[in-house]
Parts: structure tokens; sequence; C-alpha cells
């Protein structure tokens, strides 16, 4: 464990800044989200949450694959991967969680994404333990914690005026090289731990059982009810750091143009309809039984992992206030029916 | 304040059972406590012994009547001023049936704008929150404040001048007066500055937009049956959220297709998670409409909406 | 790291208007580098990604069958916006596939066991591909008794019209064709498939059921091989959900924990009897 004086940040994010490309939180209008800065001080480290998850940094909401010329007899392809060395600033210990989540979906037995995975390699995560963890949110329940480590390569405790450094790998290890800190000393730790112990994640959810209870309730009456005030927009999937459904479409003028993937959401009728017109998740139930089965079920069957960190973004942006913690409650609540033969 | 939400809460609470019991509708459609503080979130009642979760507030801030089509049973809907008038409109364009709709009508005297609050309050947590005599007094770690609820409103509703339903088959409470006259001067001051000056607001605004088209889901007259921004025979619109022009062109068109029939709600500025300013172009609209057809959304049934309605030309009718 | 994203540059060499509808057009597309026919190694039921660039990329089974070097064989029905671009498209256009994708039908299963094929409408091109792989003289032998059940509306509708005419003179294959009202010069049968599955009476002794055609005439047909004494782990289906990425990543596919593109498109009834109805 290092210490690390607040007056320091601003010339070690700027150090970074040559050799990396740093993304960080930065406020705009109030609206925190991870951006590349160009210098330490656009960014703000005071913040409970960014709106929109980090993972926009590795899996941006939009992205070029390859762009392409068409030829008579031939296609020119150009592969677009990004191969820029980055460093993810201060993110949360949920959203470092939500990393390790993602790289099972992005790698399977049979096929790689070599976008993500190439981000993903050439990225280092530098963590911000949360102080005082907002109301909504449940990351205990989750395996998780507001100074989980899971993820991370640098984790930065805030004890006032100076951060706490525990370095989790040589990668974080090599950010802070030329830097000469000095080692935590009793008095420091001692004030790390106090801040860990002062930051209780008040919220909870039961997962214990909920896989279960899910196995068989694919055909329950539950779901004709709660979906109802859903309004089915993507305000859940786009700010939830695990969600990754994305969409392919080709933008192209002439002979020239680029296959393009963007976010894409289980919420939207259209992700499902077939070119015949049928749709096999034709309703919002369909749709939004889709969303949990997915988180709490089939991910877990595929994984062995909940797809969720517990971050509370969904509650938070919901138009509606549809919380996922009452959905979960209300799951757990309901007596198991079997399912259909 | 003369009523108190307590009591508009009971009210409420009373009607939804007797309509249930009396088997007059199979659903009302209200709001009830949220799990966030000040918030409070939309309820389908179904039994009688229900109607008790029913509840009146602050924060009932979404506008009920985008539930409100292809339903086919009867139901009852609270309806503040502004949902009564997309109701009205949704009566007219026969997305919704007068005779299978009871509109329980509550007079509305504001919602609090949470991202208001949370900007006074530079980003820390509100954790509760308590409104008494005109006053809401909040609480967190490390705060504890008091600001006046005028302070807190939408501004939707702070140039609201419907804010008692415009139809109803019940009234809870006593009718509130409406504001001083909306005079448009957002709209006025924006138009004022020059092009290039509107156009960077805007591309700023709409730079943060991911298109999850909350704004579109949460609007009462959002129901076309497949969106032009989902059309992909022709793409209209690109559906990359980077191409910011494409964010406006989308937020464009949608604000022209709402011509006439929005009723300024704020529902869709309201529902959109990165808190972009929609209703400069929501009102611009809205004035427009008014300006130059002399029409108000959502006031009567009985008048032609402006765009089905017979133009009026120095020639006469066309 | 492979780009599983990137297309391979293929040519249209034949564009033939497959049905008297003009709704089922089949394109023949021979790779442009030696190099990516050798790495492009299938077996029939599996899929691939074709794209129309500056249009975009849609996924269709291959009616092709390895046993057929040197091209690839796609039979597309006009009904979205890749599909509408490809129907217009000239021969000599260069187009792109990804693939292959998807599992195959278990052919190494099917080894030392009669096979009953059973298609409708427009869903018989993977099962063309089936068909043409097994009758190929260096696979024949390992395969018992082949029967083949394929209806359409009426016969401007059957798909590979000369082909069927050829299986109709072997020895090796039992053809059946049927269509659904009678049409003066028709000489097959009449009826719906699963009546003329039920009348053709397959036995299911050592044998496979491979299924595929629309949706109704599945759920006629599923209950008529069931009859027939079919376990379902001997039906042999292909699902049809929309898909994008075709490696199991986007997440619109699944049919439960299952993705069409990456665990199927080909699943038993046994295997779909487990996962909820949502394709």
């Amino acid at each position: 464990m290092l210490l690390l004086k607040k007056e320091q940040l601003l010339a070690w994010l700027n150090k970074l800044t040559q050799a990396y490309q740093v993304f960080a939180p930065v406020n705009e209008e109030g609206c925190v989200s991870f951006k590349q800065i160009e210098a330490g001080d656009q960014c703000t480290l005071d913040y409970t949450n960014s709106k929109v998850p980090p993972k926009e940094v590795l899996f941006p909401r939009s992205e070029y694959l390859f762009c392409y010329r068409c030829e008579k007899e031939h296609v020119e392809l150009k592969e677009q991967i990004d191969e820029h060395k980055k460093v993810i600033f201060g993110l949360r210990p949920c959203d470092a969680r939500s990393f390790l989540l993602l790289d099972n979906v992005f790698r399977n037995e049979r096929f790689q994404d070599p976008y993500y995975l190439t981000r993903r390699k050439n990225t280092v995560l530098v963590g911000l333990g949360c102080n005082q963890p907002p109301a909504t949110c449940f990351c205990t329940s989750l395996g998780s914690g507001p100074f989980a480590t899971e993820g991370l390569d640098l984790l930065l405790v805030d004890i006032g005026d100076r951060y706490v450094l525990e370095v989790l790998t040589e990668r974080g290890q090599e950010l802070l090289s030329g830097m000469e800190l000095p080692a935590a000393d009793q008095e420091a730790r001692e004030a790390a731990q106090k801040v860990k112990e002062g930051a209780a994640v008040s919220s909870r959810v039961t997962l214990e059982g909920l896989k279960s209870k899910l196995d068989v309730s694919f055909d329950h009456p539950l779901w004709d009810l709660i979906h109802e005030k859903c309004l089915g927009c993507a305000a859940c999937t786009y700010t939830c750091p695990t969600c990754h459904c994305f969409d392919i479409v080709d933008e192209a003028q002439g002979n020239e143009g680029c296959r393009v993937r963007s976010w894409d959401a289980c919420m939207f009728p259209l992700f499902t309809l077939h070119g015949s017109g049928h749709n096999p998740r034709p309703t919002n139930k369909e749709r939004f039984r889709q969303r949990v089965m997915h988180k709490f079920k089939y991910f877990v069957d595929n994984f062995n992992a909940t797809a969720c960190v517990g971050c509370g973004r969904c509650i938070l942006n919901c138009p509606v206030n549809l919380d996922i913690r009452e959905v979960i409650a209300e799951i757990q609540g309901t007596e198991v029916r079997s399912n259909k033969q | 304040m003369l009523i108190k939400m307590q009591d508009i809460t009971k009210a409420m609470q009373e009607k939804a059972r007797e309509l249930l019991q009396n088997k007059e509708v199979e659903l009302v459609i209200g709001f009830s406590k949220g799990s966030l503080p000040l918030r409070y979130t939309p309820c389908f009642i179904r039994q009688p012994e229900e109607a008790e979760k029913l509840a009146w507030g602050y924060g009932c801030e979404n506008n009920l009547a985008v539930y409100l089509r292809k339903r086919p049973e009867k139901m009852a809907v609270i309806a503040k001023g502004c949902d009564s008038r997309s109701i009205v409109e949704l009566i007219k364009e026969n997305q919704v049936k007068r005779e299978n709709l009871v509109i329980i009508g509550v007079p509305c005297r504001g919602m609090i704008d949470r991202q208001k609050l949370s900007r006074l309050l530079a980003g820390k947590e509100l954790r509760e929150a308590e409104i008494k005599d005109g006053l809401v007094a909040v609480q967190g770690k490390d705060i504890s404040a008091s600001f006046p609820l005028d302070q807190l409103l939408y501004d939707s509703c702070l140039t609201c001048q419907h804010p008692n339903p415009v139809l109803y088959d019940y009234l809870l409470g006593e009718q509130v007066p409406a504001r001083g006259s909306d005079t448009f001067a957002d709209v006025a001051g924006f138009e004022s500055r020059p092009p290039a000056e509107r156009r960077s607001y805007l591309m700023k605004e709409l730079s943060r937009c991911i298109r999850c088209y909350a704004c579109r889901q949460a609007c009462p007259m959002c129901f076309c049956e497949e969106c032009f921004a989902d059309c992909s025979m022709p793409q209209w619109v690109s559906k990359s959220s980077l191409d910011v022009q494409a964010n406006l062109f989308f937020q464009a068109v949608r604000v022209l297709h709402l011509a006439g029939r929005c009723v300024d709600c704020g529902a869709c500025d309201r529902a959109c998670p990165m808190g972009i300013d929609l209703r400069t172009l929501t009102r611009k609209m809205v004035r427009d409409i008014q300006e130059l057809f002399g029409y108000t959304a959502g006031i009567s049934l009985d008048e032609k909406p402006p765009l089905a309605a017979p133009i009026k030309t120095a020639a006469g009718h066309v | 790291m492979k780009n599983p994203y990137l297309p391979l540059p293929m040519r249209l060499v034949k564009h033939f208007v497959e049905t008297e509808d003009n709704l089922i057009h089949t394109f023949t597309l021979e790779f442009l580098k030696e190099e990516d026919e050798k790495s492009f190694r299938y077996l029939p039921g599996q899929f691939a990604e074709v794209c129309v660039f500056g249009v975009g990329e849609a996924p269709f089974g291959i009616a092709s069958s390895p046993t057929e070097p040197g091209h690839l064989k796609f039979s597309v029905a006009r009904v979205g916006v890749v599909t509408t671009a490809l129907h217009q498209l000239p021969e000599g256009t260069i187009l792109g596939v990804r693939g292959p994708l998807g599992n195959s039908y278990p052919i190494e299963e099917f080894k030392g066991k009669n096979v009953v094929i059973i298609g409708g409408g427009f869903a018989f091109t993977t099962l063309r591909s089936l068909v043409t792989y097994i009758l190929h003289p260096q696979n024949r032998g390992d395969f018992g008794k082949v029967t083949v059940i394929y209806g359409a509306r009426n016969p401007g509708l059957l798909l590979y019209k000369e082909e069927l005419a050829a299986w109709e003179k072997r020895t090796d294959i039992e053809l059946v064709t049927t269509i659904d009202r009678p049409v003066e010069g028709w000489s097959g049968r009449v009826g719906f498939v699963p009546a003329v599955t039920k009348e053709v009476a397959p036995s299911a002794e050592n044998a496979y059921a491979v299924v595929c055609g629309p949706p109704i005439m599945i759920k006629f047909t599923l209950p008529v091989l069931e009859e027939l004494g079919f376990p379902p782990e001997r039906i042999i289906m292909s699902l049809e959900n929309r898909m994008k990425c075709g490696i199991g990543m986007c997440g619109r596919c699944n049919v439960g924990n299952k993705y069409v593109c990456k665990d199927g498109p080909v699943f038993t009834r046994a295997q779909l009897n487990q996962l909820p109805n949502e394709y």
C-alpha cells in the first residue's frame, strides 16, 4: 500500500495522459461520464457514479467495425481496431467487476471479439473506493463491495487529504513508475480501514434461491403484471454496466461505407422481429422477462455469475421508477409453480 | 395549503375502491409511493383492497395517459391537468375510447424536479425529504437544507396554464389557480440567438443522447407502430448515437410529429436519463402552433386538430 | 486474433429466380481468394452472413453442400433491406460472406441410420445441402434409407426443381413432393406436409427425422412424427431467430440460455423441449 497526496494527483494524471488515453469521470452540466481527458484538471473524483458506465470506453455506444471501398473486381476492407493504451481512472469497484462479466460475453468457445478484447487487453483500471455509497447501491449483495478490488489494477482509497493506493497488479505498478510514492504508514492504513468500515451499503437484494425460482417460472403469471409500468425504453439497459446487446448496420455512400455497431436493447420490439413479421418476444411482457431472465438466470446458466453488479443505475435512471430490487423481491416472494411440461 | 396531499390520497383510494367494488372499472391506473425520496411511481390496481397503495404527492411526475392505449378493459385513470390534455388528444385520435375510461381528475400544484434539487445539492445524495408549508426540507449525508417548493418545481409546471384537469368524471380536491400567463419568453429568448449559437446549443445537448428512446416511450402521443427512427427501409436516420446530427434530426422530427398534439407536459424531458433539454424544442413547436393555428392541444374534444382542420387562405377554405 | 466480423469477398456468379412468384432467388457465389475457399469448411445445416456492401448483412442457411466445392449457394426470400438489395444485384457483383456459422445437422449421428427429411416452402435450403451431401457417391454408403417429403403451395413455389426431378429418377432416395391444392399436370401428391407425412408413414426404426418449414407446418408435423414413433432426441429442427452478429454476442437470438446463432440453429426436439418457446 502506497500513499498519494491529493496535490500529487494532477501531476500523476497529466503524466499518464502522455503515455495513455486516460478516461476519467468528467462533469458536464451535472452529467458525469467517462471521457478522455487531455489534462488532469478536466476530471472530477468528487462524484457518486457516472450516468453511463465506463463500459462505453471498451464497448462504445457506436463504433466502426471496418470500412470498405468496393471496386468492380475487389473490395478493400479496413479493420478499425483500437489499439491505444488506455487507463480508466477513478472508476467504481462495481464497474470494474462488470468488465469481468463482459469478458465472458466477448469471448466464447468459438469466437473472440477483437474490438472489445483488444481494448480490454490494453486498458489499465484504476479504481476509486466508495466512501459514501448511495442508497441505491446494492453491490454487496452481488459479492462485490465499495472497496472491492476484483478486476482492478490499482485502488484509491480517499482518506481526506491523501489517497491510500493499493497496488493490485503489475500493470497497476507500471502506472506508478517514476512516482516514488512512500509506503502508507500505520496512521494512513488505519484511516483507510476506518473509511472502509464507515462505507455502509444499506440496500440489499436476496439472490439466494432466485435462480432456482427463475428456473421454473418462465410461464409464471407474475410476468403478466410485473412489467406493466415499464415504458419499453432502454434507459436501464444503456446505463447498465453489464448489458451488452448490440446492432450492426452499414452506413455507406456510393461505393464506400462502414459497418457500424451500436448499442441495442432487448426492450425494443424490433430487436427480435423476424423478417417474416413473426416476433418471438412480441410484447413488453416477454421483453421485460427476457431482461430479468438474462441477468439472473441465463447468464448464471452460462457463466455461473449474475449479470448485475448492484450499481443502482437502472433504479436511478428509470423514467417510471421501476426498481429492480422490488422486481427481485417480488419474484422471491412468489410461490414457485412448476414450469410448463 | 388548503387541501393536503394526504386528503387527496385518501379520497383517491376511496374513489378507486368504490369504482372497483361496483365493477364500474376493472383497473385503476394511478401512482403509489416510489422507491426513491420524493418519487412516486405508476401503479396498476385491480382489486378494491389494493386501492390503499394509491398515493398522491409532488413526485407524481409521469403522464399516465401513456398507459391508456389499446387496453380492452374499462379503466379509471388519475389525471393531472397535463395528463387530461393528453387524454383529450388521444380520444380525438381514436386511440382511447372515452366510454371505456373513467377520469379521476386531480388539480395539480406542480411536481418536483429532482434534477433541480440535485443541482442545488451539488450532487450530494438526497436521502429523505419532507414537504411542509410550501417548503421542502431535505436530508442527506452531510446535508440538511430547506428550499421553497416553487424553486424545485419542473419548468413545465412553472409555466403550466392548465393545472386543473380539462376533462374528468370526478375531481379530487379544489381547483388550483393557474400561474400567470405563459409568454413563451424562453422560446423568444432562444429564437433571438443567432442560428449558429442555437445550433451549437442543441448539438451540445444532443451530444449526450444515447438513443435509449425514453423520451419517445414516455410520451403519450408517440405511439407510431413503427417509429421513423426504427425504420430500416428506408433508413431515415442513422442508428449511431455518436452521430450528433442524427440525434438532433431524430428529436427534431419527433417534435415536428407532435405538432398540435404535444401538451407540453414535459414527460419526454423528465424521462431523459441524460438530462438533455428537450423542452426548448417542444416549447417552440407548441408556441408556433398557437401562433400559426390559434390551437392549444388537449383543451377541447370538439376542436379539430390543426393539421386536420381546413386551412384558411385568402381565397377561402382549401 | 481472428476477426469474426470481417467478411470474405465473393463474387455473385449466378443469380437465378427460383420460384414463380419471384420471391425466392438463388445466388451462387465464388470465393475471390483461394485461401478463403480452403478455410471455409462447412457442413449441411450451417449458415453464413451474406453482406451487400453499402446495405448490410443478413444470415442465410447454406444451400450448397460441401461436396460441391468452389462455390456457395443461398436461396433468399425477399423480406427486408438486405434481401431486397440482393434480389436486385447483377451477376458479377462482389459480396461479402462471414462464416460458416452455427452448428450443423448431426451428420455423424445419422451415419448408419435411415434419414427422413421433411421440408416445406422455402425452408428447404439447408435440407438441399443435406440431401446433396448424403447422395454424394463418397457419402451415400454411410447412410441408410433416405426419404424426402417436400411440400409447397403449388409446383411453381418448389425450390430446386431440376434437382428434384433428378432425385425422382434415383433409386437410392425416396422423394415425395406435394402441393396444397390440385393443379393440372401435377403428378405428385396433393395435401399438406403433415398429412402426407402421415400417409407416407416413414418408419421410425433406426431413423432420424429432420424438419424445416414454416411454423404452422412444424406444429402439425411434430405430432405425426411422434405418432410414427420418432423420439424427441431423433427429431432435428432448425431455428430461424433474428440474428445480427452470428457469433453469440449481440444478444438477440437467444432462446433461454442458448443462442440460436452459436448453439444452434440445429436443435433436437428434446433440446427445444427444455427451452422456453421463444422462437
